[in-house]
């Protein structure tokens, strides 16, 4: 598959991973383990969206 | 997965220019935008300009936006919140990252960074060791010890990230660390081009191992100095070690933004997804757009949060190509890397001279050593440079030879005269980290 068909692809996807990550952390205040954990992978996802942006909006 | 993809980023690396270009400026509208609203440094500094983000609408615009210069950051971090001054993004409690600048050219700069820039640390220098062959098979030995610099830190990340192995060789001594790459069979490295060369000599003067042919290194990726691209000393090094070698360039306030790929092009690629470069002339600070061009690079870190890099004036010195490379990335090329640095290139009985093309020329003259040590001062009102050198153990005790034909390349290469002093092997200074070979006694404090 050509990478800017990939990255349409899969776009729609690491956005709902952002958007349970960020669920997920938002809930976790009293549970660091869990809190800490979700802040590294909302870092990752971060830098995934990073990794797939399109030059146009 | 499938190792034999030659791209970290197969949809970015490959970006025709046209929409690289268009991305640049997305983000670079991004990173001032973010600047202006988390930063009273930098809305400071766009209010003294008479410029407000929404202005930038073309590429054309960037160059509206100040300067940042690292004499600026000292400055500002007199200020709170401390100890990073108030060009800080992001509340103290988001910081995960010390580091600091090496201080070579005066008080150090400190670094802070947020785990995601420390995600984007990584993945800059996971794109460069990705282009250099790294693959989750190899072993990777890193020969250096890990402190507040930030020398291979992310280099250490990306590795993980890439899925190798990672073998941190912190505090052995030289020759601890040549007996532990012999002993694990390590397959790649990572260190200065100065310690590349010091470890080869020492793994055969003192451990009678020859590093092509009874160790396992088969690429080296080089920093710190900028001797991989220099052609004598990267067939040195690649000679001693039977290895491929790599140079990459990078700063502890900008990035990893440069990179030598598999093809070895004789050039740096620019990391353009990641990092937006402009070259100026150094008397006037016009743009620099021809190609054979040299000038000065002013660089924008376009993902970097906490403690934002925009239009950073990086004193490298780089040269405008429009070559492609045979790798088939579409990133920009810098032939010969980082040429010089502005505070470097100096004037010597008023011809331009670049103190790197004395290692060129040492390097390639067989029976020298790999250390000199190069001195200009003043004799009178006249400048005067002192070349010291060292014979390569069993070359002739009088070289004279070998001084007819230094004196004759330097003169050819630089166009400049030298006393040239020969030393025994083993006498001048060694060096692990940023080697201080060239003196100019000429200015206060030049030593």
């Amino acid at each position: 598959m050509r990478p800017e068909v990939y990255v349409r692809e899969i776009s729609p996807q690491v956005e709902q991973m952002l958007k349970l990550a960020t669920s997920l952390y938002e809930s976790s205040e009293d549970f660091p383990a869990v809190n800490r954990n979700l802040k590294r992978i909302l870092a990752s996802i971060e830098m995934l969206k990073l990794n797939l942006e399109e030059a146009t909006d | 997965m499938n190792k034999t993809i030659p791209f970290w980023n197969p949809y970015r690396e490959t970006l025709p220019s046209e929409q690289l270009l268009q991305l640049q400026l997305k983000k670079f509208k991004r990173i001032v935008r973010w600047a202006y609203d988390h930063s009273r440094f930098h809305r400071r500094l766009y209010e003294e300009a008479g410029i407000v983000p929404e202005e930038i609408r073309t590429l054309d615009d960037v160059r509206r936006v100040p300067k940042v210069e690292k004499s600026m950051m000292r400055t500002i971090q007199l200020k709170d919140p401390f100890p990073y001054g108030d060009a800080l993004c992001v509340p103290l409690d988001e910081v995960t990252e010390f580091r600091q600048t090496s201080g070579t050219t005066g008080q150090p700069v400190y670094q802070p960074d947020t785990w995601q820039d420390w995600e984007w640390w990584s993945e800059c220098w996971a794109t460069l060791l990705w282009a250099q062959g790294y693959r989750p098979h190899d072993r990777v030995f890193i020969p250096f010890g890990y402190n507040v610099f930030v020398a291979f830190w992310a280099g250490h990340y990306a590795c993980e990230k890439i899925g190798c192995e990672t073998v941190p060789g912190g505090v052995l001594d030289t020759q601890a660390r040549i007996l532990k790459i012999q002993e694990l069979k390590a397959t790649a490295m990572m260190a200065t081009p100065t310690y590349v060369l010091g470890m080869a000599d020492t793994a055969k003067k003192k451990l009678s191992i020859d590093p092509a042919s009874d160790l396992t290194i088969r690429r080296i990726t080089c920093a710190g100095e900028p001797g991989a691209l220099i052609p004598a000393t990267k067939k040195r090094m690649e000679e001693a070690w039977g290895a491929k070698v790599f140079d990459h360039s990078g700063a502890t306030e900008i990035g990893a933004w440069g990179f030598e790929c598999e093809a070895q092009p004789g050039a740096l690629h620019v990391n353009e997804a990641m990092f937006l470069t402009e070259v100026e002339d150094m008397d006037t600070g016009q743009p620099v757009t021809e190609p054979g061009k040299r000038g000065k690079l002013v660089i924008t870190a376009l993902d970097r949060k906490a403690q934002p890099c925009i239009r950073f004036d990086s004193k490298d010195i780089v040269e405008i190509s429009s070559e492609t490379c045979e790798c088939g990335r579409s990133y920009r090329l810098f032939p010969g890397g980082v040429v010089g640095r502005a505070d470097d290139i100096t004037k010597i009985k008023g011809v331009l001279f670049a103190p790197s093309s004395v290692e060129d020329v040492v390097r390639s003259i067989q029976g020298l050593s790999d250390e000199y040590e190069l001195i200009v001062d003043k004799k009178g009102d006249v400048d005067h440079l002192l070349l010291r050198v060292e014979t390569a153990p069993g070359a002739p005790s009088e070289p004279k030879e070998i001084e007819q034909q230094l004196r004759t390349t330097l003169r050819l290469k630089t166009n400049l005269q030298y006393d040239i002093e020969f030393h025994d092997y083993g006498s001048l200074p060694r060096y692990e980290v940023k080697a201080k070979r060239f003196k100019d006694l000429r200015k206060k404090g030049g030593e």
